[in-house]
């Protein structure tokens, strides 16, 4: 209980109070502020308890790298839990929940029980432990104990969308470095975007105190800034970059932020000529005795919380430093009104300048001292502090600020495969080696100075674009030196020195990971879970590994690190979803009948088109519907909503040779008016689709696709159109969609389609088996194909789509006395299979050539090439022990689809087999029947075969595969 | 991510916009019946799969529907060439 808010100061809107619940505590907040500032200001303490040993937590620091304070929240546009406090702008009326600790992170009766067993649970304590009977026993507890928040279920109604977009330069990171960047590429005409993942441009310009230029650094800033947009650039803010791929394409996620909160989410998909990488660091901890206690935050945390926020960590600062910035934060705390700090720093002589200044501000100035122990169980209350010759002071204080070094924010480089290298100078890892047309500028690179900042950013731009500008200045007030590395406190007990605080990894836990060789930093990573928690390791890696490279006696630079992946911070699984979820998933296709489908009961399955599997008016269970109308089709009429067939239209004066290339039968014969059935394939043998063809007339042919692959042939045809015979005059039109098809089936179908008006003869000579006829039906222009998919005579009646549902419903109001009914898919196959006609996808597979299903007559006949005619006579297409379709009946029980033949002699398994089941029914004419592909299958008609299916054995015997009207009298009445 | 410029519509297309077709300049012989069983495999089959540059052809499905032929570097990603598909590619190829 230490934050509070100071009374001037900050980039807060002051005018525009805002309230918001934590733990339904009503609190006060101001526009400008993020959740943690607000909380920090309202003096919250323990803001959580820690993953493993529930020891109390509090904010960590300003933004993405804070490891402790991570919140469950609600905005006017939805629930999360496990958010990043500093990475939630604080709107009113938001309601904020610690997701750890039970029941409350003051009081956490699981705490009680860790402070007991956490010396057991050190690294590896699951793999140890609960090994024994098995996890799962243990599984539930743990869970509850550990996790951050749960969700509530709902689905919320943030907006997600993806943007994709190019660029020649993409800038990421709008603090000095990136400004300078973009300042120095005004007038070069490059298209360039700006990306920040704060709120506003500016970066650490927004909190420091710094000049550029005669004036203050966020009145350069905002210049620059809009002087940036006012040209046409891009400003991307709110928005993170989160990671970077092959040919420099990046993806970013882009918060929407409006005054409820977060609106929603847009990813962008980017790709950049040139890439300026100005991403900043973060501070490092230092790691001590009790490091973890409520009130230790980042010193560069400690000024951005004063500086953009106007919050104060606490009234008596303590700052634990072992570099130069450890100075600054004293001198801003100082200059903020609060008493000045006391600094703790490692090294013996610092610079001179920054001491005296210190000094003359107010702190006391320890050298050669370090922190060995904090008192305060739930905030700190005290550090001990050890000078160089042992002698030890308490220091009272209720804030602690901790200045190790600074590290770069090299992820997106390494991303890239840049290898970090580790740099003695500012003791962290940076990317020397960059991707090509990649440039780095500002504290990624180790900079440290503000003057030195600006002037990488403006180099790395003039290296795109020289527009000669000049390089912005700074006058170095204060340089910040080198950095006295100190990995770990020389005295304190390693048990509670805490170097992850998300997975509360200790400095013992490494030194233990070390004796049980564990010593390559990803095995160290995944043994101790060090960096691998939600912060991705922002603020322990460093000091991990180099606590291991000490306990291994190899530098650092010899640990190296471990892989960075994307993303660089969380990404919501509902953002990358985008609108593929729930009904965006995959778009529903609604036939043009469809509201009478549902009229009349139609139980809907997904076959690309909504399509009815059966009908309700028709039964009240399923398999008596589908009897209902199997029957209705063999003895009376049927209707079906065939609308989903493909129809492509081939037209232009070479037409027909175009199209006799890619069907497997011989169509130079085709007469005007006439069908023909056929199959195709791709150059290598294998049959992709099935269907008839309609000669319209000699320049223009109807194909008929499967459904499924409407499309697909219809690229196929433009593919070889295109890029094999560009020289052929023809046009392709795929037409699926503009035309309803409505297939009349049955004895009486001839009797329905005249009750229809037709303004053309039907009669049977008129208009015989695999003819086409165009003409007027009810009044609207249709196209007729007598075909027959279920051995009955059948019609398939075209009319445009607008026209398809009241052609249903007047087949279905005229063909009521005939005693039609409305046939769904189910019934559709099942009438198929009992006349063995091939169900594509079902009866055919990746591998069978039309051979393989008795079209070789049909090959053998056609003189010309088509597409898949040479492979057909290839050695393994010709080799005799081929797969090929036949029918089967059983022989002592019901054959099921997907049974394995087994070959030969074999009546159990496992065993070799030699085929299986494609399709299988029960026919209310022909009893159980099916299809299956059998190796050599065609020449064993009349054999039986045992079939596997579901852990039994039945038997079977290969036939010929129709088993309703072999005749084929039907087809021609 | 693949960023190529449609020869034929000259928009700039994204790779979910686009359709890849595999090798370029594959030759189907004229007379397939006169071609060899290793001729026509070869054909089928046979690709170069190259470490480095890369023909193939692309099609701006989202687009324009026209298919075109792309240099491009498979380690990188980087296209360094476009041309329609009437034109022979002067990046990569047989050596």
């Amino acid at each position: 209980m230490s934050g509070f808010r100071l009374e001037n100061g900050g980039r807060i809107d002051r005018s525009h109070p805002f309230r918001f619940t934590y733990n339904g505590r009503s609190l006060s907040g101001f526009a400008g502020d993020t959740l943690a500032s607000a909380l920090l200001a309202n003096g919250s303490g323990i803001i959580g308890r820690s993953f493993k040993y529930h020891r109390p937590r509090g904010i960590y620091a300003a933004g993405v790298e804070d490891p402790n304070a991570m919140l469950a929240v609600r905005d006017a546009h939805g629930y999360e839990p496990g958010l990043r406090a500093g990475q939630v702008a604080l709107v009113d009326g938001l309601e904020a929940k610690s997701v750890t600790g039970w029941p409350s992170p003051d009081f956490d009766l699981v705490a009680s029980f860790t402070r007991f067993a956490a010396p057991f649970m050190t690294a590896g304590f699951y793999y140890k432990t609960l090994k024994w009977p098995n996890w799962s026993w243990y599984e539930e507890a743990i869970r509850k104990a550990a996790g951050f928040g749960l969700p509530d279920g709902a689905v919320d109604g943030r907006l997600r969308e993806y943007r994709h977009a190019t660029c020649d330069v993409l800038v990421i990171g709008a603090g000095p470095a990136g400004l300078a960047a973009v300042r120095a590429l005004k007038g070069s005409g490059r298209d360039v975007v700006l990306v920040d993942h704060a709120n506003a441009a500016g970066g650490a310009l927004r909190w420091e105190d710094a000049d550029v230029d005669g004036q203050s650094g966020m009145d350069w800033a905002d210049g620059v800034v809009s002087d940036f947009t006012a040209e046409g650039g891009t400003l991307l803010l709110n928005t993170f970059v989160t990671g970077a791929y092959e040919g420099n394409f990046f993806t970013m996620v882009e918060s929407l932020v409006d005054e409820g909160g977060l609106k929603g989410e847009r990813i962008w998909k980017l790709k950049a000529e040139h890439v300026i990488l100005a991403t900043g660091s973060v501070d490092r901890p230092l790691v001590y005795q009790n490091n973890d206690r409520p009130g230790t935050l980042l010193s560069s945390s400690v000024r951005q919380f004063i500086g953009e926020y106007g919050v104060a960590a606490g009234q008596q600062l303590v700052i634990f430093t072992n570099n130069d910035s450890g100075y600054l934060t004293a001198l801003k705390v100082a200059r903020a009104g609060l008493s000045a700090p006391h600094i703790i720093d490692t090294r013996q002589a610092p610079s001179e300048a920054h001491v005296e200044a210190a000094r003359a501000a107010g702190s006391r100035v320890h050298l050669g001292a370090h922190v060995s122990n904090v008192t305060g169980g739930k905030h700190v209350k005290a550090v001990a502090v050890s000078g160089e010759s042992g002698q030890q002071v308490s220091l009272p204080c209720d804030a602690i600020a901790l200045a190790g070094g600074s590290t770069p924010v090299v992820h997106l480089a390494a991303h890239r495969g840049s290898k970090p290298v580790y740099d003695e100078a500012s003791a962290s890892f940076v990317c020397p080696t960059l991707p090509r047309r990649w440039y780095s500028a500002g504290a990624v690179t180790g900079a440290r100075n503000l003057a030195e900042v600006l002037a990488q950013g403006h180099e790395a731009a003039q290296t795109i674009a020289n527009t000669g500008a000049d390089v912005p200045q700074s006058e170095v007030m204060l340089g910040m030196g080198g950095v006295a590395a100190m990995w770990q406190a020389p005295t304190g007990n390693p048990k509670n020195m805490f170097v992850d605080l998300q997975n509360d990894v200790k400095a013992s836990d490494i030194k233990l990971a070390a004796r049980e060789n564990y010593v390559s930093v990803e095995h160290l990573k995944r043994y101790t879970t060090l960096g691998m928690g939600t912060d991705q390791g922002r603020t322990s890696n460093i000091n991990g590994l180099a606590i291991m490279a000490d306990a291994t006696g190899r530098d650092i630079g010899v640990v190296g690190t471990t892989t960075f992946r994307p993303p660089y911070t969380a990404t919501r699984m509902g953002a990358i979803a985008h609108h593929r979820q729930m009904d965006g998933y995959a778009p529903r296709r609604l036939m043009p009948a469809h509201q009478d489908h549902v009229a009349h009961g139609a139980k809907f399955e997904d076959f690309g088109w909504q399509r009815p599997d059966w009908y309700g008016c028709n039964g009240t269970d399923r398999e008596a519907a589908i009897k209902v109308e199997m029957k209705a089709v063999r003895g009376a009429v049927g209707v079906f909503d065939a609308s989903p067939l493909g129809k492509i239209e081939v037209a232009g004066p070479d037409a027909r040779a175009f199209i006799n290339k890619f069907y497997v039968s011989n169509l130079t014969t085709l007469k005007t008016g006439r069908v023909r059935y056929s199959v195709m394939c791709h150059d290598d043998g294998i049959i992709f689709d099935d269907g008839v063809v309609a000669c319209i007339d000699d320049n223009l042919f109807l194909a008929g696709p499967t459904s499924g692959n409407a499309e697909s042939v219809a690229a196929w045809f433009e593919r070889w159109r295109q890029t094999e015979w560009p020289d052929m005059q023809v046009a392709i039109a795929p037409v699926t969609s503009n035309w309803a098809a409505i297939a009349l089936a049955g004895p009486k179908a001839r009797d329905l389609l005249a009750k229809l008006s037709p303004d053309f003869d039907i009669s049977k000579d008129a208009f015989p088996h695999m003819h086409y006829r165009e003409g007027n039906i009810a009044g609207v222009p249709a196209r007729v194909a007598r075909v027959s998919f279920t051995g009955e005579l059948q019609y398939e009646v075209s009319v445009p789509a607008r026209y398809g549902q009241a052609l249903m419903q007047a087949a279905m109001r005229e063909g009521d006395a005939m005693g039609a009914k409305r046939i769904g898919m189910e019934a559709w196959l099942r009438l198929r299979l009992e006349k063995g006609y091939l169900h594509l996808g079902s009866d055919t597979n990746g591998r069978t050539t039309p051979l393989d299903i008795g079209m070789g007559g049909v090959v053998a006949k056609k003189q010309a090439d088509f597409l898949g005619k040479r492979a057909l006579s290839l050695p393994y297409n010709a080799s005799g022990r081929r797969e090929e379709l036949v029918g089967l009946k059983p022989i002592d029980a019901p054959i099921q689809i997907g049974g394995r033949i087994l070959a030969d002699g074999y009546d159990s398994v496992p065993c070799p087999t030699i085929g299986n089941v494609t399709s299988a029914c029960d026919s209310p004419d022909a009893g159980n029947i099916a299809m299956a592909l059998i190796e050599r299958g065609a020449s064993r008609i009349g054999e039986r075969v045992n079939i596997y299916a579901e852990g039994s054995i039945s038997e079977a015997k290969i036939c010929v595969p129709v088993f309703v009207d072999p005749k084929n009298e039907r087809l021609h009445v | 991510m693949i960023v190529i410029t449609c020869p034929y519509c000259q928009e700039i297309r994204h790779e979910e916009e686009l359709t890849y077709g595999g090798e370029a300049e594959i030759i189907r012989p004229l007379e397939p019946e006169k071609a060899s069983d290793d001729e026509w495999t070869e054909y089928l089959y046979f690709r170069t799969n190259p470490k480095g540059v890369h023909q193939e052809q692309w099609c701006c499905s989202g687009g324009c529907g026209q298919w075109f032929k792309v240099a491009r570097d498979t380690v990188s990603h980087e296209v360094l060439e476009v041309t329609t598909f009437n034109m022979k590619l002067k990046t990569g190829g047989p050596a």
